[in-house]
């Protein structure tokens, strides 16, 4: 009977095991590939010990003072933390991140990525489950170092600053949340180890909060960054737009019409700069371009190009 | 419980908010050289148009609003909670946040777990208790 039952645990710890898959440490190309350091110690991050429930704020907290955003956890719970929940979701991690004037950026999800940032010198906020899935403990936690030769990480985590985890243990609990991480950088950063994609992302989500003129830099570092990613040319062309450089809006529309001739939205924005610095003929010829694209902003363009030159013989 | 009264509230608060603030939608304005597209409603993937989508938009909105305030947040906080969010994570915590892990680190685990993390603690794989290390 009592030889049954111990069997039965064992069975599914080993069960368990099998589930949440071996804890090997994870692969990483050699430092001088990466052309990064062995070893990387931000000691110098603040750390913000958690209360009961709230490394969300804890976490946030720690990252946002190493960029120079005077924050206290206790300023920053109402913001995120859900009391119902005793605990704080991820999109709120970034909305939060927002309105305190930074722009957090989600990096790619591998270890790589993590490691390049922090080589960088950012601190980065990892999400873990410290448990298995079945009974799960999801946690905040912020990354503030690694070594290379010993194979671990250095997290300021729960109560504890500047602890060193195993590299293995740590790709394990942070794989569960299929390695989340987050960094919170001031406007004209970006982090190393993030997609194209994941940068404009950033950038444009910040925007809508912050207004596109509060991001000016950042767009001008994501043009600087992926010169050939058109998106970012809208976005700067916004930007400088909003800040009342029209004719600098225009060249950075042209831009993104260069590199994407059928993002139809460039086309639209740069017949109506194009407009508004009485360029009459330019402007007619973008609209034109706009209104032969088909999607979304055929109609709207075929609108302006009827309203606008309504008056004029072709 | 507090569910099931949600279930019947959520409904009703969302269509009155959204009445409320219609008028601002309808009174976009439609023509001028200057509405430019912005960069947000560019990158949206959807084809639908931006009307509409602003209106699902704003209804995701209310819906996270109300999810927030049931979730135990002070009402004045509530607004400016939403309103730093993406459209796209709006929608993510409008359609999933009862299901989205939210970061606590309780020791909360039940004792029938406890053996199981005991072992896995010691293998590496997780780290639920402090005195494995």
């Amino acid at each position: 009977m009592l030889n049954a039952r111990a069997a039965g645990v064992l069975l599914c710890a080993l069960i368990l095991m099998v589930l949440a898959g071996c804890a090997g440490t994870p692969h990483i190309s050699k430092p001088e590939q990466l052309g990064i350091a062995r070893q990387t110690n931000l000691d110098d991050v603040p750390f913000f010990g958690q209360r009961d429930y709230q490394c969300g704020p804890a976490a946030l907290a720690m990252v946002l003072n190493d960029s120079g955003v005077n924050a206290d956890v206790d300023a920053l719970i109402p913001q995120l933390f859900l009391p119902n929940r005793q605990g704080s979701v991820q999109p709120e991690m970034l909305a939060t991140t927002r309105r305190q004037g930074r722009i957090p950026f989600v990096l790619d999800n591998d270890i790589e990525s993590l490691i390049e940032t922090l080589d960088a010198g950012h601190p980065v906020v990892v999400m873990q489950n410290l448990s298995l899935p079945i009974a799960p403990l999801w946690h905040y936690a912020v990354a503030i170092g690694y070594d290379l030769d010993d194979d671990t990480m250095r997290l300021h985590t729960g109560f504890t600053p500047s602890q060193d985890m195993a590299l293995s243990t740590f790709d394990a609990t942070w794989a569960r949340s299929d390695r989340w991480a987050m960094v919170a950088l001031p406007p004209g950063e970006i982090p190393p180890g993030i997609s194209a994609k994941g940068a404009l992302t950033a950038i444009s989500d910040a925007d809508r909060v912050q207004g596109a003129e509060a991001l000016l830099k950042s767009w001008e570092a994501l043009v600087q960054r992926w010169p050939g990613l058109a998106m970012g040319w809208f976005g700067l062309g916004n930007a400088r737009y909003s800040s009342g450089d029209r004719a600098g809006a225009a060249d950075a529309f042209r831009f993104a019409t260069l590199h994407d001739p059928t993002l139809a939205a460039a086309w639209l924005n740069l017949g109506l700069t194009l407009h508004g610095l009485d360029q009459a003929q330019e402007a007619r010829k973008a609209l034109e371009q706009a209104a032969d694209l088909p999607g979304k902003w055929q109609e709207t363009a075929q609108d302006k190009l009827d309203t606008l030159f309504s008056e004029e013989t072709p | 419980m507090m569910n099931k009264i949600a279930r019947v509230i959520s409904p009703l608060l969302i269509a009155f908010l959204v009445l409320g603030s219609l008028p601002a939608v309808a009174s976009v304005p439609a023509t001028s050289a200057s509405d430019l597209v912005t960069t947000q409603d560019a990158l949206s993937a959807s084809q639908v148009a931006a009307d509409r989508e602003r209106i699902n938009d704003l209804l995701a909105r209310e819906d996270v609003q109300q999810q927030l305030l049931l979730q135990g947040v002070q009402p004045e906080e509530v607004k400016a909670r939403v309103a730093a969010l993406s459209d796209q994570e709006v929608s993510q915590m409008a359609d999933q946040l009862d299901e989205m892990p939210a970061g606590a680190s309780v020791i909360g685990a039940l004792f029938a777990v406890f053996v199981i993390l005991l072992v896995t603690d010691i293998l590496g794989l997780t780290n639920v208790y402090p005195f494995t290390r």
